[in-house]
Parts: C-alpha cells; structure tokens; sequence
C-alpha cells in the first residue's frame, strides 16, 4: 500500500511523496522584491519567491548569501524594502512577536534556549505566548514527546547537548502552532545517525503535524531528500528555483556554489 | 520561595514581643521591612528581566517626595499620596524605561543611573523649589500617617511596626506572585534570550515596560510611606552610601535568588547599625565583606541554605551559567 521511499537522491522519477502531498497551489507564503541592505551591503537584492501550503522548501547558497537574513525579514527582525505576504496578508513591519502569533515560528543558526528554564517551561513559553489560543499543558507534553525529549524535561535547558538544544528550539517554536515552520541550518554539527533522526523528526512535523516547512541546509543530500522546492541564493538574489533534482544539476549552481562548496571541504 | 518568605517574616513579626520597647531595635527592624521591599524590586527588574536597572534609589527618592508634597502641599491623606505617588513614579518608570529597550546591559545602567544624578540638581534647583522640595533644606514636616482616625507615627514603634510588616509582606508577595506566574517565565525567557522569547510570541517591549512599571511603583510608594515615617527629607539620601548599601542587599541575598533580597535586606541594615561603632571604618569593612562574600558565596546567603537543604532548582541565579 505504501509508495515505495526512493533510495537515492534523485531517482529517474520524481518521488510519489512530492506528487502525493495534499498541497494544492495555494502559496502560503510570498516574498515579493524583497531588498535589506545593512549600510552599503546589500545582503537581500530584490528577491522573490513563493513557498506553497503544505510543502517542505529549501534554501540553500553559499556562506554569506543572506540566507539567515531572509528569515530574520520574515521574523520580524528587520525592516526591509518590498513586502512578504503570509496567506495574503502583507506582515511587513509586524513586531516578531506577533508574526509568530499569526503562525510563522523558527529556530535560528547559532542554538538559543533559555538557560535559566527547564526544558518543559521553555517549550510553554511558546505556547503560552506564541499558540492563538489558550494554554494547553497536553499539547505542550505531547510536543516534548513528538521531539522526543520526554526523559529531560525537568533538566535546566542549558544542560542540553547540541541535538538536545537543536530539538528544544523545535519543540518550543512548535508549541505555538506554528503554520509555518523555519529552521535554519538544523543540521550543522551533527552526524550521520543525528542528521537521521533530525530528517525524521522534520518529515513527521511536516506530515503529521501539517506544518509547512522552510529549511535553509549546506547539506545537499538532505535537501535533495526532503523538500520539494529548492531555492538557491547568491549574494541575495536567485540563482535558481524550482524542483531540487533540476537545480542541483544546474551548471549555473554546480559553478557558483556546489562547485565552491567543494573547493571548500578540499582546502579543510 | 513562599516557605522561606514565611519564616523570614514570621521571625521578625515576633521580635516586638522581645524588644518592642527598645525604640532603637524597632527603628531598625522598621528600616529592614521598608529596604526588603526596595532590595525585592531591584531583584525583580535586575536578577529576573536581566534589566540592569541603577535607578532604584532614584525612584525610592521621587516617591518620598511625590508623597510628601502631595499630603503637606495638597493635603491629600497620606496613605492615598503614598499610592499616588507610586503612580507617578511608575509614570516614570516607563518613560526611563522606553530608551532602555533598545540598549542592552551597561548601557541601561548608564541611562538609569543618569536619572539618579540628574535627581539631586533637580530636587535642589528652582523647578524642584516651585515643586514644594523644600530646595537643599529639604522638607522638615511631613505630615504622619493616618488610618481609621488612627496616627501612625514613629513615636509609637509597636504599631507602626505592624502597619509597615503588613506593607512589606503586601509588596514582598506581589513581587512572589509575579516571578510564579508566566510574567516572570517570560522576564527569565527575555534576559536569557531576547531573540528567542520575541520569536516564541514574547513581546519585550511588553514586558520590559511592565518590569519598569510595577517596580517603580512599589519604589516609590514605600519610598512615601519611608517619607511619613521619618517625617523629614533631603536629598542625602541621593549620596553613594545608601546605594552601595543596597547593592550590598542584593549581593548578601544572591542576585536573582527571591527571596534572598530580602533576607540581604534584613541582614545589611541590622548590620550596618551593628558597624556603627566602627565610625569612619565601617564602609571600609562593609566593602571588605561584600567583597569576600561574592568570592564565597556566589549565589548569597540564599544559595547557601539552598545548598544545604539540597533544593537547587529554583531562582534565576546568575553563576549558574
Ligand atoms: N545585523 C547585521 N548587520 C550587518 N550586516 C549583517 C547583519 N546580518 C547579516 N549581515 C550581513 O549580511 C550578509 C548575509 O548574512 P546572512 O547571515 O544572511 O548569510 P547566510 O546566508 O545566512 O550565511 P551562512 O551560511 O554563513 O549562515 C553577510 O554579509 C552578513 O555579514
Ligand atoms: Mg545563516
């Protein structure tokens, strides 16, 4: 009954689960000629995309591309030029706060918890402030089950090793219902049995809990295996869109960035 | 927390039974009960929202005064002018709050301590003259405090006693029930980081202003009552002194350690007064102490019966981490 998994990276044939997947066309999120400089740098040029409801998107371009920047536009963080649409509604200028209140969350690339909280009360915190309605400790308990930190849950969250950290910030951004899911760089520092279980772990956020998916990733392979859309960037602007197999191969992205990023493990 | 609160106050609410006509032990105890309050708030704002706050004594003086005029000048009653006062002082609060959420650590430390200097010259200059502060005389007569045809005043130490127990525990609890509720989880989530509670649907600018407010308010307002209490008011208290001493409260305690601010409170004043004899030398030997009991006891004397009673998980203590 079940589609078979594909194996490798890019079989022959798309993946039934893309094909599968009950998303519809409606996008759920839209930047649209978005522009931040930083004084003279301009870390985003004018770009634009388009994320669908339900899909699993990927970010991915060489250091410095202004990937994390993009989030932190989407967030909240920063005013920029253009305009960001989320399920229509321009949130430009919206206070980070309340984007994740309407159901954007994410996790960010260096790791943050909340030292001085256990593991239970920080991922409360994303529900109490961050989830519409009211606050609901089975929701909370389930989440610190469905990322799989049960057994630490009475642990200060500073005693975290880096995966526990990594899925602290899931679980906690999580707890706010979140309709959209950001993470960035989930799998930096971790190996090969690690990135596994975190693959997994976005997989079921994605199918089970129904959250759409950005994810901003160096590792190809994991980006390749998990999202529909893949978005590469280069000092802030497209270098290419669209589906991962196609843009992989791309001469443009094997030039300017798969290219680079393997002069990069050669020299280290 | 809440047990510890209990035994602290119930030791002292017994002590009148012991000493309640020594005049002087009263004054003393008075004097702890009004500087839990100011030591609990600096905790409050400092140890919990991680806002390093420098203004507290200014807000503490702005109270005295604000209820001061407000009953001799306005004839407003006194228990009334003391709130009012904190009102005003919470007003306040925001607006030295407001600068202070786009600056972090040292920096708000500088601005709120800008109040603090800035205070002197104003109480002493023409417009705090126009006030009614009584310029650098100061105000000499502050009318008591009154409650139900009854005068409490210093010159009957047992009630008076009572009323301020009952103000400080008042205060003391309300500053308990907000580190409990979710208010304080979201002040511990903004100081460790602010990024990551803004992203969870924390609003810093929220809770930081209310962190300025309620703690202003309770400033000033036992500020007034400290106002009524000792019936006069300069602006010697605006000297380093009283400001060191209060940092000595909060170190004693353990930074972050409610209720350890109180009990540094409690411990500070009543040693102080046990110093006295040593005259010119007793700053020197209160430096000397804090000094070494930062190096012993990192998360103070609250850290320590933690310690001891094997409970560690509550607080916000900063070595911690
Ligand atoms: N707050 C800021 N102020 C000034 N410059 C910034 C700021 N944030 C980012 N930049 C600059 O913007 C550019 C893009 O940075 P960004 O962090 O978005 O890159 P990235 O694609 O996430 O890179 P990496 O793969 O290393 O995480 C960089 O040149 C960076 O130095
Ligand atoms: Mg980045």
């Amino acid at each position: 009954m079940t589609p078979p998994q594909p194996s490798n990276m890019c079989g022959t044939d798309p993946s039934p689960r893309r094909i599968a997947r009950p998303s519809g066309d409606a996008a759920i999120l839209k930047a649209i000629h978005v522009t931040k400089k930083f004084g003279e740098l301009v870390a985003v040029n004018d770009l634009s995309f388009e994320v669908k409801k339900g899909q699993i998107f990927g970010i991915a371009g060489p250091n410095g591309a202004g990937k994390s920047t993009v989030y932190n536009l989407i967030t909240g963080f920063y005013p920029f030029e253009g305009a960001i649409e989320f399920n229509g509604r321009n949130i430009r200028g919206l206070p980070p706060y309340r984007i994740a209140q309407l159901g954007i969350s994410r996790t960010f690339q260096i790791p943050q918890t909340f030292p001085s909280l256990t593991v239970e009360k920080s991922v409360s915190v994303g529900n109490r402030f961050g989830s519409p309605g009211h606050f609901d400790r089975k929701y909370v308990d389930r989440i610190i089950e469905f990322v799989g930190l049960e057994s630490q849950r009475r642990e200060m969250t500073g005693q975290l090793n880096l995966l526990g950290k990594k899925k602290l910030m899931i679980g906690a951004a999580l707890a706010t219902r979140p309709k959209i899911l950001m993470l960035d760089e989930p799998m930096a520092g971790s190996n090969t049995s690690e990135i596994k279980s975190l693959m997994a772990l976005i997989q079921a956020i994605n199918t089970d809990l129904g959250v759409t998916i950005i994810i901003i990733e160096h590792f190809m392979k994991v980006l390749t295996e998990l999202t529909e859309t893949l978005l590469i960037i280069q000092t802030g602007t497209e270098l290419c869109c669209g589906d991962p197999c196609e843009v992989t191969s791309d001469p443009r992205v094997i030039e300017s960035y798969l290219g680079e990023a393997y002069a990069d493990s050669n020299e280290s | 927390m809440a047990v510890i609160m209990a035994v602290i106050y119930g030791i002292v609410g017994v002590m009148p039974i012991f000493v309640g006509d020594v005049r002087f032990i009263m004054h003393i105890l008075i004097m702890c009960l009004i500087w839990a309050v100011v030591a609990a708030c600096w905790d409050l704002i400092m140890g919990f929202a991680g806002i390093f706050s420098f203004g507290q004594v200014a807000f503490f003086v702005m109270g005295a005064y604000g209820s001061a005029i407000l009953a001799s000048r306005l004839h407003i009653t006194p228990i009334l002018a003391m709130v009012l006062s904190g009102g005003i002082t919470a007003a306040i609060g925001v607006l030295v709050g407001l600068p202070c959420l786009r600056l972090k650590g040292a920096y708000i430390a500088l601005v709120t301590f800008a109040v603090h200097m800035i205070l002197e010259p104003f109480l002493k200059g023409d417009m705090g003259r126009f006030l009614g502060t009584g310029g650098s005389r100061g105000i000499l007569t502050i009318p008591p405090i009154e409650l139900f045809e009854v005068t409490f005043s210093s010159a009957a130490p047992v009630p008076f006693f009572y009323l301020t127990l009952l103000l400080s525990i008042l205060c003391t609890v309300i500053i308990l029930i907000v580190i409990k509720s979710y208010w304080g989880t979201a002040f511990l989530a903004l100081k460790d980081s602010e990024d990551f509670a803004m992203s969870l649907g924390v609003s810093a600018f929220k809770y930081k202003l209310m962190v300025f407010a309620l703690t202003s308010f309770l400033t000033g307002m036992i500020g007034g009552f400290y106002g009524h209490y000792v019936g006069m008011l300069s602006t010697r208290m605006l000297g380093i002194d009283l400001f060191v001493t209060l940092m000595i409260m909060l170190v004693i305690g353990g930074i972050g350690q409610y209720p350890g601010a109180i009990l540094g409170a409690f411990i500070t004043v009543s040693l102080n007064e046990m110093l006295a004899p040593l005259g010119t030398y007793r700053p020197l030997t209160l430096g000397a102490l804090v000094v070494v009991l930062v190096l012993l006891l990192p998360d103070g004397v609250i850290g320590l019966i933690r310690k001891v009673s094997g409970d560690e998980a509550e607080g916000a203590g900063v070595s911690r981490y």
